[in-house]
């Protein structure tokens, strides 16, 4: 499980700039680039606890 | 800016975002072979330390200076670099050859009751710091209850409303960090990275509203540029009630914002843990990301919200990010201020209680964040963050140059190293006369009409007044004794 919540963490932080980067190429509208900033997140602060600073089983 | 890492009188190494974790051991013997800590682990640390909440007071501040895209560019690398070679070449070589704290080795020169002097005079520092993280989250309050915010040149407490929302945030924060400091130094370490990304993203957003405002596309570096010096960072005159920032003003910021922990020597109590002295470009990761990336993504929005409005001159992190990158904007705001106040409003109640030490240190947590609480309710801090940064290092240097002065320069002169400890002084009146005097010295050159030295360039001649100082009055002291 721990390679599982570590790969969401990751694609979570990248989704992070992603979503501001396609705001910037016009890709994405403001609205939908925040939402998506929101759920990267929740996604990041959700799974990271999980692993970060755990002892590898 | 790093404020949280400062030494007091129960030395407690800042918890770094990455892995390998300095511990607070060692606090009255030095680090051993064994406990010492590879090059990444300085990287991850000030990375992270260094992106907080105040770089988004000081990035909007610029600002408000009148800074042109040339000075604040060209003045951030030369000042960061400045301040990197500050760390390498003064902090990180005494560091790894004595591994001490700096609490430790003030002792051994200028005596235990000097050292409590220098702890009361960080934990008021602490205080002021920690109420301007609070204020910045208090901001973020503002976006979701309709009250009345401070303005740029607001002082004192504007509206009640304010004045709740401080207390709000400001009395979490405080018994957060009396209950369970560690859990949130966990949190801090988890958000760090998130956090990074998210300053990114505020300098993303803006930047493309900037260009849809211009009615202007940026499909090169030069066209950036174009930009940044006509629209962004214009130059020209500053907004009413602040200092014109030059070149030489940003350098000197950006140089000096850290002077505490470089030139005065906090960060022994870090790199006491590092393998070799050249771990000081570590650094250059909290730097070039926090006070390079992460002022301009804040100066950025601030720019946005004067190009849209210029009448709207408030530096409000919270409104500014939440425009930007919306509720996930707003919780960067939050989790910046409070991450990075609940280990200082931490270590300052563990300054005063050195002072005080049979006082409970869950009460005098609690009481200092009460008064980081009452500090953050005055945005004048926040909003002359750029001065204030600049004295906070002021008041600490004097006592990196005597640390300096004791390791390196004592025997070559003629006096002894460590005298305090040799000496079986409590209190070291060489190193207590030069930390008072340089700062005597330095408030008669900002104060003065003959000189008018801003304060912002006044740490560079002080600490050679302090250099000197240490060493004329340290021979005469010991010869007397």
């Amino acid at each position: 499980m721990r390679r599982v919540f570590q790969t969401i963490s990751w694609i979570s932080l990248a989704v992070t700039v992603l979503a501001p980067l396609l705001f910037y190429t016009d890709t994405l509208a403001l609205e939908q680039s925040k939402t998506i900033l929101l759920i990267a997140t929740l996604g990041w602060f959700v799974h990271t606890p999980l692993w970060m600073g755990r002892e590898t089983p | 800016m790093n404020v949280d890492n400062q030494e007091t009188s129960e030395p407690v190494m800042p918890e770094p975002a990455g892995a390998g974790t300095p511990s607070d051991e060692y606090e009255r013997e030095p680090v051993p072979q064994k406990a010492l800590l590879g090059f990444k682990s300085f990287l991850g640390m000030y990375a992270g330390e260094h992106c907080a909440g105040t770089e988004l007071m000081i990035g909007p501040l610029f600002v408000a200076a009148g800074v042109s895209a040339f000075d604040l560019v060209c003045g951030l690398v030369l000042g960061n670099l400045l301040a990197v070679l500050s760390w390498t070449f003064l902090a990180a070589p005494i560091a790894t050859r004595a591994r001490l704290t700096l609490y430790y080795q003030l002792e051994k020169i200028c005596g235990r009751k000097l050292v409590t002097l220098y702890n009361l005079a960080n934990g008021v520092m602490f205080c002021f710091l920690a109420g301007s993280m609070i204020t910045v989250s208090a901001t973020a309050v503002g976006v979701w209850v309709n009250f009345d915010m401070p303005s740029l040149n607001d002082r004192y407490p504007n509206s009640i409303g304010w004045v709740l929302a401080v207390m709000g945030v400001g009395g979490l924060i405080a018994i957060v960090a009396a209950y369970g400091y560690q859990s949130v130094v966990k949190f801090a370490n988890i958000a760090a990275p998130w956090m990074v990304l998210v300053f990114l993203a505020f300098g993303i957003v803006a930047l493309r509203q900037f260009v849809t405002a211009n009615d202007s596309e940026v499909d090169s570096l030069g066209d950036f540029w174009e930009l940044a010096t006509t629209s962004i960072w214009k130059g020209g005159e500053p907004l009413p009630g602040q200092t014109k920032f030059t070149f030489w003003h940003v350098t000197f910021f950006a140089w000096f914002c850290n002077m505490a922990m470089h030139v005065g020597m906090s960060d022994l109590t870090i790199f006491r843990f590092a393998k070799k002295s050249w771990y000081g470009i570590a650094t250059s990761s909290g730097m070039y990301v926090g006070h390079f990336m992460a002022w301009l993504a804040a100066s950025l929005m601030y720019a946005l919200q004067l190009r849209l409005d210029p009448g709207n001159t408030d530096v409000l992190p919270g409104p500014m990010a939440y425009k930007a990158c919306g509720v996930a904007g707003l919780l960067c705001v939050i989790v910046a201020g409070w991450t990075t106040a609940n280990p200082t409003i931490y270590r300052a109640g563990l300054a005063f209680q050195a002072i005080v030490p049979k006082s409970s240190r869950f009460v005098v947590t609690l009481v200092t964040g009460g008064i980081a609480t009452v500090a953050g309710m005055f945005p004048g801090i926040a909003m002359q963050m750029l001065g204030f940064v600049a004295l906070y290092g002021l008041v600490l240097m004097p006592m990196g140059a005597v640390i300096f002065v004791d390791f390196w320069l004592s025997r070559k002169l003629g006096f002894q190293d460590r005298y305090a400890e040799r000496a079986g002084l409590g209190f070291n009146w060489a190193a207590a006369l030069t930390w008072f005097l340089t700062l005597g010295v330095c408030v008669y050159l900002v104060k003065s009409k003959a000189w008018d030295v801003e304060i912002y360039f006044v740490g560079l001649p002080g600490w050679f007044v302090a250099v000197s100082l240490y060493i004329v009055l340290s021979r005469m002291y010991q010869r007397k004794i």
